[in-house]
């Protein structure tokens, strides 16, 4: 074939068997062109299809999520403590406003108050982007005329809504930015608050815009259950308050009080000073919840576990007498080292009852030595010291309780009246209730009830026994030891005329970084009422009282004042609260539907479907047919939404009109200073990039109008480009 | 001789006719969604409508040209040819700006595309020279340069415009014509490694061409020009293919087409008919094309006359050349470049023309025996002798 390269000259070859075998050859490299594109078919449509098929999934669908609503939270008698509402923030491009600063900035503080010159100020900057008002009430938002204000730009985000603010702050807790919990019952409960998110797949075409399509996979949102608290909000007020007057009046660095109900274990106020805003956290430290997670050395109010024990291993009686050393008493430890024990009352021949009401140290100690180590932990255990009570808060510890083979010398009388012993202020709570309750230890708990968006019961807690920590009758016999503390003890400040209390003071000193702080104490009351049949629990304690540092002088008042305003029933909160706000709320009527796509219908074919869908409808321009809708097919809104119709016959562009520019796929910032730059106002709903746009590209509307956005995050649309 | 008179080849007419009613179908589904979006036209018919019309056209131009008799274009070839290069200098002064290419002149409403008149005008022009020179082709200086003037002159002055893919292609035309016409290898490999540094030039000479040669051999990440505007379309006709898979998504299913795959209807239509008709559709398109080659190289074997043989020839080839060459690029194996799809794709006078060329052929074939019984020698027949019509079947 190839010998015609080397016919130089030669002479005539017939010109026939020339073309056919050149005409064979062409067709030859055709042919195999041909099958090279083939093969290279094959490839992209066989073998490597389904990535393709993968690649462009990507880039028509778009998940676009239907976020559930978090569950609300109550107290226990339905007061909404926490719901969800939406805020709204303004910003400005000054380079857009720059004209108009005065006219914003006046507009602005007439609404909020603060000073024009804060306004202008941002307004007159030389950034390109201001934020004017961030989080502001919708309806102080509604009072900003955003249409005649160029170049302001109004936007909403959701917002979790604590309506007491510092109410119940760490218990509570609070969400991230994801709207994620991450403290207190937020945390706790993030599963059940959270609810399942939803989505809808939107077909979308290559200019990032919904396509008109008939179906669509969808998945409805599932919103998140709400929580019944066992916390009473009106003894919760009561048990801030008074909190914060006591340690205003003791100049203490903290404070805490629990309230529960010693037959169930319901915890009904858990307050810690000092407080924390959750709707406006200062400090994540603020957030946390001493009752739970701060580990003290208990003092005198440990007592009751020795005198539990004492009494049910039968060492002692009520009224067996004890020499009181007149205060100080030298316990010969090994190795002839001394060690005194002091109390602070100086007594001679006490009975077992007198040791307790005037918390003589030197008698517990002695009484130890009777009870032994392992009787005196074992007691210590069953009241649940040591362990975690359970209760359905985060970071809960354990406090410390050594076994008696880890125990010095001295362990044993010290945790005879409450040192060398880690405690919750909880675990306190609960033994005193355990007392209250005949002996018996009650789990305490915090949430009454889970409820589904539909309002049936999903869980209901019941109170749950822990164990029999000590006998009835010894348990009675405590309780009348508490009552003496209060009728001739160290806890007389507390007597009241109307109710008898039992309860017992204790002052620790504070131990701080491997030693014991001088002038530093945690002074601590912890008592119950009536005493005859105790409905509640109260433990107050306070940390570095200055003015009085015993739990007699610091924290006694305070659990007064709560139990006084408790008993006189005059617990009204008083209403430093915060109005609530206009909540999102997830009712029936108002559930959301994707609207149809009505474009190219007659206007009576538009407005049928759109009101089968349950919507309602404005109607713009002449004409036959629908040309342009708004919010436009396959966006996602409320039930009974106006959609606007535009009708095919456009009206001319006339002077003073101005053309909308397309801002689809474009960042929030880009689209608003495009808009800007046509003399267009802008409203954006949603952060991220443009979706959709009001009235869309191309609408002659007049200068100055108003577009809307809306906008998804970046993420959703980072897959459009693949 | 007397030429017998023979059915038109039946075959290339049914699979031609066959790529016209489909080109409806598929320009339709392509072109619906970026009619609709465009601010001009906002009905999804739009573009389809004016592609009917054309199709019409070209269906007329076809049937009148199978119904003339080839041999009378011979003494008009020249004259024709002349005609084109005018308009191509014409254009080059007063055209219209299409694409940043001044590829298109306007004429009371019809845009008239000169590089598609000129490129058939040069086929037709070079089966006369090549008919009548006969073995003087061998001759470098007589046969031979003469014929490579006309096609160097069209080349350079359509790559001028410029449109540097059409000139290319015309440039392959004419040198496989000469080619097959009997010019000696040496002749036509020499002329074209002259050509090779003159083509260098052109490239370095416009930025937008080296970044695609740059882009495609992988050398150049252009993010804002033509490169990554070519690769973004390449890669959306690629997906194209791939989301077709073996059955396609179906007629009119195509997603592509919705302003992800820029020209989903012009030039990069190959894709939609592989994503819409699977693999099955594109090899179908491709053997098609084949049959179309086959069939045409046929006709050339066994033409009356030489002048019937190398326009056969000519006419062949091109179509099948534009096939394929559009196949390569919109399956990334070329640079992309502005290839149509012949009968397929969306445009104007391309459709026409094409239609008109086929009208041609099947004249030829109408004067052909394809299937000679008793030898094969070559029917020699004189254009004097018996003007003969072709039939419409």
């Amino acid at each position: 074939m190839w010998n015609f390269f080397h016919k130089k000259n030669e002479v005539i070859v017939p010109e026939l068997k020339d073309y056919t075998h050149r005409l064979l050859w062409v067709k030859v490299i055709f042919i195999f062109v041909f099958i090279g594109a083939a093969v290279r078919l094959v490839q992209i449509q066989i073998l490597d299809a389904s990535k393709y098929q993968d690649i462009a999934k990507k880039q028509y669908e778009v998940r676009v999520p239907l976020h559930a609503q978090r569950g609300n939270i109550y107290d226990r008698n339905g007061n909404l403590l926490v719901s969800n509402s939406q805020f709204v923030s303004f910003s400005a491009n000054p380079k857009f406003s720059g004209q108009y600063a005065r006219k914003i900035a006046e507009r602005f503080s007439k609404i909020t108050g603060k000073p024009i010159k804060e306004y202008l100020e941002k307004l007159q900057s030389s950034k390109r982007y201001v934020v004017l008002e961030k989080a502001m009430r919708p309806d102080e938002a509604e009072k900003i005329p955003v249409d005649s204000l160029v170049g302001v730009v109004k936007s909403n985000e959701p917002v979790r809504l604590y309506h007491y603010n510092e109410r119940l702050g760490q218990v509570l807790g609070t969400i991230n930015a994801e709207y994620v919990g991450v403290s207190g019952i937020e945390q706790q409960f993030d599963k059940e608050l959270r609810g399942v998110d939803g989505y809808v797949v939107l077909q979308k075409d290559g200019k990032n815009r919904a396509r008109p399509s008939t179906d669509y996979p969808r998945e409805d949102p599932v919103n998140g259950n709400s929580l019944e608290l066992t916390i009473d909000l009106t003894y919760q007020s009561i048990a801030e308050e008074e909190l914060k007057r006591g340690i205003q009046r003791t100049q203490a660095e903290a404070g805490l009080v629990v309230i529960l109900q010693p037959q169930t274990g319901e915890i009904l106020a858990l307050a810690n000073y000092p407080p924390v805003n959750l709707n406006e956290i200062k400090s994540v430290d603020l957030l946390r919840n001493r009752v739970v997670s701060d580990m003290y050395e208990p003092g005198s109010v440990f007592k009751i576990v020795t005198a539990s024990a004492a009494l049910q291993n039968n060492v002692t009686t009520l009224d067996k007498k004890f020499y009181a050393e007149n205060g100080s008493y030298k316990v010969q430890l090994a190795g002839n080292k001394m060690r005194t024990i002091s109390d602070t009352h100086p007594m001679k021949d006490i009975t077992f009852m007198e040791a307790m009401a005037y918390s003589s140290n030197i008698v517990m100690a002695k009484v130890s030595n009777l009870i032994g180590p392992e009787n005196l932990y074992n007691e210590a255990r069953n009241f649940g010291f040591g362990m975690t009570t359970g209760i359905e808060l985060p970071a809960e510890i354990n406090g410390q309780l050594k076994k008696p083979v880890e125990w010095s010398g001295t362990t044993l009388n010290t945790i005879a009246y409450g040192y060398e012993v880690g405690v919750t202020p909880l675990q306190i709570a609960a033994a005193y209730a355990a007392i209250a309750n005949d002996g018996m230890l009650m789990k305490p708990y915090i949430v009454k009830r889970e409820i589904d968006p539909l309002g049936n019961e999903v869980f209901v807690h019941e109170p749950t026994k822990i164990r029999r920590v000590t006998s009835r009758e010894t348990a009675q016999q405590v309780k009348t030891m508490l009552e003496s503390v209060v009728e001739f003890g160290t806890g007389g400040v507390v007597k009241l005329p109307t109710v008898t209390i039992a309860g017992k003071t204790g002052t620790s000193r504070k131990y701080v970084d491997g030693k014991y702080e001088s002038g530093s104490y945690n002074a601590s009351f912890v008592g119950f009422f009536p005493a005859e049949k105790p409905e509640l629990v109260c433990l107050v304690m306070t940390e570095k009282p200055k003015v009085g540092y015993t739990g007699a002088v610091a924290s006694a008042p305070i659990f007064k004042a709560i139990t006084e305003r408790i008993i006189n029933n005059n617990g009204l909160i008083a209403k430093t609260v915060t109005t609530p706000l206009q909540e999102t709320t997830n009712k029936e009527d108002k559930s959301i539907e994707v609207v149809p796509d009505i474009c190219g219908r007659t206007v009576n074919d538009a407005v049928r479907i759109l009101q089968q869908h349950g919507f309602q409808t404005k109607i713009y321009g002449k004409g036959d047919e629908v040309m342009r809708q708004y919010p436009a097919a396959e966006s996602i809104v409320e039930r009974g939404t106006y959609i606007n119709i535009m009708m095919d016959e456009e009206t001319p562009l006339l002077a003073g009109m101005q053309k909308v520019p397309d801002v689809h796929g474009m960042s929030v910032r880009r689209a608003s200073n495009n808009l800007a730059a046509n003399h267009l106002g802008v409203t954006i709903i949603g952060s991220g990039v443009v979706v959709n746009q009001f009235p869309g590209s191309g609408t002659a509307v007049k200068v100055g109008a108003r577009v809307t956005i809306m906008c998804e995050p970046k993420a959703l649309t980072a897959a459009q480009l693949y | 001789m007397a030429s017998r008179k023979n059915h038109i080849d039946r075959m290339i007419l049914i699979v031609v006719l066959f790529l016209l009613v489909s080109s409806i179908v598929v320009v339709y589904s392509a072109s619906s969604s970026w009619a609709l979006n465009n601010p001009h036209i906002r009905s999804a018919a739009g573009l389809v409508n004016k592609h009917i019309v054309k199709v019409l056209i070209g269906f007329v131009v076809m049937f009148f040209a199978i119904n003339i008799d080839y041999r009378k274009y011979k003494p008009l070839t020249l004259w024709v040819l002349l005609g084109a290069v005018v308009l191509l200098i014409v254009t080059r002064i007063a055209g219209s700006e299409a694409k940043g290419a001044v590829r298109w002149i306007s004429t009371g409403g019809v845009n008239l595309q000169p590089s598609e008149v000129a490129k058939f005008a040069l086929i037709f022009h070079l089966a006369t020279l090549l008919s009548s020179k006969g073995t003087k082709l061998q001759d470098f200086k007589k046969g031979f340069v003469p014929l490579l003037f006309w096609v160097g002159l069209v080349v350079v002055l359509v790559m001028i415009q410029p449109n540097f893919s059409t000139g290319a292609i015309i440039c392959v035309l004419g040198m496989l014509m000469i080619f097959i016409g009997g010019a000696r290898l040496k002749h036509v490999l020499l002329s074209l490694s002259a050509l090779l540094p003159a083509l260098v030039v052109y490239m370095i000479s416009a930025p937008y061409r080296m970044k695609r040669i740059l882009s495609y051999i992988g050398f150049a990440n252009d993010d804002s020009g033509i490169a990554a505007k070519d690769n973004y379309q390449l890669l959306q006709g690629i997906i194209g293919f791939g989301n077709g898979g073996i059955f396609g998504v179906g007629m009119g299913m195509s997603k592509q087409r919705d302003l992800f795959l820029p020209e989903s209807y012009g030039d990069f239509i190959f894709s939609i008919v592989g994503e819409e008709y699977g693999i099955i559709g594109t090899v179908l398109f491709l053997l098609i094309f084949l049959l179309i080659l086959s069939r045409g190289l046929r006709i050339a074997k066994y033409a009356p006359d030489d002048f019937g043989k190398f326009l056969a020839i000519g006419i062949t080839t091109t179509i099948v050349l534009y096939a394929l060459a559009n196949t390569l690029v919109t399956l990334g194996l070329v640079p992309t470049t502005g290839v149509p799809m012949p009968f397929v794709s969306y445009g104007g006078t391309a459709i026409i023309s094409s239609c008109y060329a086929i009208g041609v052929l099947l004249n030829i074939s109408s004067q052909t025996d394809l299937h000679p019984r008793i030898s094969e020698q070559p029917a020699v027949v004189s254009v004097e002798q018996e003007p003969a019509v072709g039939r419409v079947y």
